[in-house]
């Protein structure tokens, strides 16, 4: 199976395709629109939610391993430049690598899906 | 011409509130974020950063006697890299880089209290062991980098070399000279450790 698969505007799961008052009772049919100056009826229903729900999770999970992948990077930065000013080079350009290579899971984590909402 | 009215700053407030940051758009953030530390880390490994008090220079005479429980300070082997010698209660002489190996503010000698106190970074409270180098309390994270002095015959004291945080006097005496003549290192015995 190719990835990301075979875009479909809608869920596999009935529960996740009922109308969005129904799965967001909170949103109220001004939600989004109390601006004043909008004087028409905007887009129709479902639109400003997820088009492929099953997907939103995924999309959250790598938001949090791009983050914590950068927190990796940050302590990697003060022990290269501990290691460059106390002379061991050589430490400090495996702490680069290791960087570089944090930068291609971020890089990877982001690219990855670029439908996804 | 008046501001906006409290009614406009409401409506401004409620537009700004709607403008969402999709997380795809906190992904591109990160990714930003991630290649400039990347970049970071390659510039402070080519060495872009100072090292402060390393190198090498003539030998330099910083004072013609030191008294013990007494320090002189002086910039070894650059101009700005600011070091100190100092003798010892017990007649033991020993010099140090004085620049702070945590944010680069200038390390103390405390006279009045030296021994239990050592020398004594004033920014972050950073002490460091005056007789080893060694941090003994607060943030710093290397022990200062050594500053190689002897004392001739008259009593004068000269600095001649640097070694830096944690390394030998032998190892930093070697790699001064191996800078300077190669083949002279070869001869001191120098050449066959890394
Ligand atoms: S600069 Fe010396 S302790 Fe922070």
């Amino acid at each position: 199976m190719s990835y990301p698969p075979e875009y479909t505007p809608s869920s596999a799961e009935p529960r996740l395709n009922r109308p969005v008052p129904e799965r967001y009772p909170q949103i109220r049919a001004t939600s989004g629109y109390a601006d004043p100056r909008v004087r028409r009826t905007g887009p129709g229903p479902g639109a400003g939610t997820e088009q492929e729900p099953e997907r939103s999770a995924m999309l959250t999970a790598r938001v949090a391993v791009a983050i914590t992948v950068v927190i990796g990077q940050l302590w990697a930065l003060t022990v290269a430049t501990n290691a460059w000013m106390a002379g061991s080079t050589a430490t400090a350009w495996w702490c680069t690598g290791f960087s570089a290579a944090s930068f291609l899971v971020v890089l990877a984590a982001w690219r990855i899906g670029p439908r996804d909402r | 011409m008046s501001g906006p009215t409290p009614e406009e700053r409401a409506l401004v407030d409620r537009i700004s509130a709607d403008s969402l940051t999709t997380r795809r758009d906190y992904l591109r953030i990160v990714a930003t974020v991630s290649g400039g530390l990347a970049v970071g880390s390659t510039l402070v490994s080519a060495g872009v950063l100072h090292r402060h008090g390393d190198g090498t220079a003539a030998p330099l005479k910083v004072a013609d006697r030191l008294a013990p429980g007494e320090a002189v300070t002086f910039d070894y082997p650059g101009e700005d890299d600011r070091a100190m010698a100092i003798r010892l209660a017990d007649g033991s002489l020993v010099g140090w880089s004085t620049v702070c190996t945590h944010l680069a503010c200038g390390v103390l000698w405390r006279d009045n209290h030296a021994e239990q106190d050592g020398l004594y970074c004033p920014c972050h409270e950073g002490v460091f062991n005056a007789r080893t180098g060694e941090v003994t309390s607060g943030p710093p994270p290397r022990p200062l980098p050594k500053v190689l002095v002897v004392e001739d015959e008259q009593g004068a004291v000269w600095a001649i070399g640097t070694a830096r945080s944690g390394e030998s006097e032998e190892a930093g005496l070697c790699r001064g000279l191996r800078e300077r003549d190669p083949a002279l290192a070869e001869r001191a015995g120098c050449g066959r450790r890394s």
